[in-house]
């Protein structure tokens, strides 16, 4: 599974530890890393993702509806599941303001032996880190 | 001539500091079915 992620574009490193399921991911800098795509890489390396939590530095967008997202690169964003903690990035909503959040980003639906990879991702937001 | 000076270190200065850059910085999984 490492090889098969490390062969993934945007991909610099990967930590895998097999006494806790945990898989470590260092992007590349200034290339863009699809989560997508490595959740599918993983699937397709005979192993089930059971969560995905990112760590994301950008700007926070408002889309037509009002529903807030981050920039995270000029053409690649994601979508914010409303929280308390979102509520807090509301008045970010087109501004300048860089933030570094944590959250999480994708988790199996309970019951399902295999997940749907191609629904949109969602960020739940788990802990505001930075604004600059 | 020294604000001139001054104000070209300025320029300079905002040339070369790299933007903040806006990226995914870490990706953690928890995977099931690992050996």
């Amino acid at each position: 599974m490492k090889q098969h992620l490390g062969r993934q574009s945007g991909v610099q490193n990967v930590e895998v530890s097999l006494v806790d399921g945990k898989v470590d991911v260092i992007p590349k800098e200034d290339v863009q890393i699809n989560p997508a795509q490595l959740l599918k890489a993983t699937y397709d390396s005979g192993v089930s993702v059971a969560e995905m939590d990112v760590t994301a530095r950008g700007k926070i967008m408002a889309d037509s509806g009002g529903s807030l997202e981050i920039q995270v690169a000029p053409n690649q964003s994601f979508a914010i599941a409303a929280n308390e903690l979102s509520k807090g990035l509301e008045s970010l909503a087109g501004s300048q303001t860089v933030v570094t959040v944590r959250g999480q980003l994708y988790k199996k639906p309970v019951g399902k032996k295999k997940a749907e990879t191609l629904t949109p991702l969602k960020l739940i937001i788990l802990e505001v880190q930075k604004k600059e | 001539m020294k604000l001139k000076q001054l104000a070209l270190l300025l320029l300079a200065g905002c040339v070369f500091v790299p933007p903040l850059q806006a990226q995914l910085k870490n990706i953690e999984m928890r995977v099931e079915g690992m050996t």
